[in-house]
């Protein structure tokens, strides 16, 4: 595979083109943030800059961004193919849906389907998604809330070690480590497996030992991965916007790309000649939809 | 764990052994080894930090033990606070940094790669932060260690698809370890 611009750049373009058909098959908008936001707490990501005695973002998280920018809390389905900078001035291009307002596990449903749709669309085999949830997590250590930020160190870690070594409970412990190591396609979680049941569909995994410890999240995360690929591929969760629920996903495009064999269709119609009538009759065909390549 | 691997040519990075391959390589280079697609490495802890790769620790291994520390020359021994706009050399560049922000002291950081210990004697540092053991290298070199930013230990590291997709096995990797270390 070569790497030079124009080849990544027909990747990109490739695999960008089938995204946008597919959100917008599933009745998504695109939306066009900013590239600089002004700075705030609540703003993930982005590389910081300093601007006539103000501080900025440069790209941030789209869906932190999102949120920011939301004065209403209406219901929308928005989807947006753009680069992030990830605190420093190397990027990444990523591509995401945020469904907000959806009732029930809907949300959930509805954007885990985009999800398998953009797989089957870019010919993606052997690609996965493990869902897990932060609720159940929270529930599970309410007992021993002074022992949370171990625990949850434990599991961005996946280390049960720590949590062994927590003075508490054996039957806890037990309890934990069941949680911890829980891999399947129905678990103890009722809502995760309303969600896979309503999916159907063999690369769909209850796994509760992933967690995205993102501060929107709320309660259902998962992540997007490949054997092929030694990184994930994206991920997403459910999140809460005013009195709305939300959910929504991000895929790493700079991964995509490793993955997609690109099918370049031609069925342009070739064009030579005069300057004079060629371009007329490109500007026709154009306008009937039709693609044209013209031959310098 | 009855896997032994040797390599006949010190420059052969890569020795097969049975159903596992291992990698020889830098020991700052392990994590981003496992973050970018290797199953498993063993690595510091300081250069985990360091790196700040998106990897599983699953094990704290017994082996590796010592600290990260802030050193000085022992003709110019100062407190942290009076540090102010001292420059410090250090293989650790995040880890000082971050450790001197904690402690509202702004300092410039020089990248080195290694003997350290050369950096103030050349007069391009004031201070050192770096690997402390037995306290012999710096003792050595005329050094005096001042206060300890962490302790340090060897990992055991897993790749996160890796941990996934190999599901059984890892756990059973991690499991034989532990054995190991429980004796």
């Amino acid at each position: 595979m070569t790497k030079d611009l124009f080849s990544q750049s027909a990747r990109f373009a490739y695999v960008s083109k089938t995204l946008r058909r597919v959100f917008d098959l599933w009745n998504y908008s695109e939306i066009f943030l900013s590239t600089v936001e002004s700075h705030d707490h609540s703003l993930r990501d982005g590389l910081k800059i300093v601007f006539d005695n103000q501080v900025y973002l440069v790209k941030p998280d789209i869906t932190s961004q999102l949120l920011f920018n939301m004065k209403t809390s209406d219901k929308r389905r928005l989807f947006y193919i753009s680069e992030v900078l990830r605190n420093s001035i190397s990027g990444r291009w990523q591509a995401g849906v945020e469904f907000i307002g959806g009732d029930g596990i809907q949300t959930h449903v509805e954007v885990l389907s985009i999800l398998l749709t953009v797989f089957d669309a870019l010919g993606l085999d052997e690609v996965f998604v493990d869902i897990g949830s932060l609720r159940l997590w929270r529930e599970a250590v309410k007992e021993i809330e002074e022992y949370s930020s171990v625990i949850f160190e434990s599991l961005r870690r996946r280390n049960f070690g720590m949590i062994e070594e927590l003075p508490i409970d054996h039957r806890k412990k037990e309890e934990l480590w069941e949680l911890f190591n829980f891999r399947g396609q129905t678990g103890p979680y009722k809502k995760l497996n309303q969600v896979v049941q309503a999916l159907s569909d063999h690369r769909v995994f209850v796994d509760l030992g992933t967690v995205r410890f993102y501060p929107y999240y709320d309660d259902l995360v998962f992540e997007v991965y490949s054997p092929k690929l030694g990184r994930p591929i994206g991920g997403g969760g459910e999140y809460r916007v005013g009195p709305l629920q939300a959910c929504g996903f991000a895929l790493d495009l700079n991964a995509l790309i490793q993955l997609v064999k690109p099918v370049f269709e031609d069925d342009r119609t070739e064009l030579k000649g005069n300057p004079e009538t060629l371009y007329k009759e490109a500007r026709r065909l154009i306008m009937k939809g039709k693609g044209v390549k013209i031959d310098p | 764990m009855g896997i032994k691997g040797t390599r006949d040519d010190p420059r052969r990075l890569v020795v097969d052994v049975g159903e596992y391959v291992l990698l020889f390589s830098k020991p700052f280079d392990v994590p981003v080894y496992v973050e970018h697609g290797i199953d498993m490495g063993i690595a510091g802890s300081d250069v985990v930090e360091e790196r700040s790769c998106d990897l599983f620790i699953p094990l704290e291994l017994p082996f590796g033990k010592c600290r990260l520390s802030v050193i000085t020359p022992k003709h110019h021994i100062v407190p942290i606070e009076a540090m102010e706009g001292y420059r410090v050399g250090t293989k650790y560049p995040t880890l000082a940094k971050k450790f001197f922000s904690s402690r509202g002291v702004n300092v410039e950081i020089i990248k080195l790669n290694g003997s350290v210990e050369l950096a103030p004697k050349a007069g391009i540092t004031d201070v050192l932060v770096d690997i402390v053991d037995t306290g012999r290298t710096l003792a050595a070199n005329d050094l005096v260690e001042i206060e300890k930013i962490t302790d340090v230990s060897a990992l055991l590291l897993v790749n996160r698809i890796a941990q996934k997709v190999k599901f059984d096995r890892i756990n059973e990797i991690i499991h034989r370890i532990k054995q190991v270390i429980e004796g």
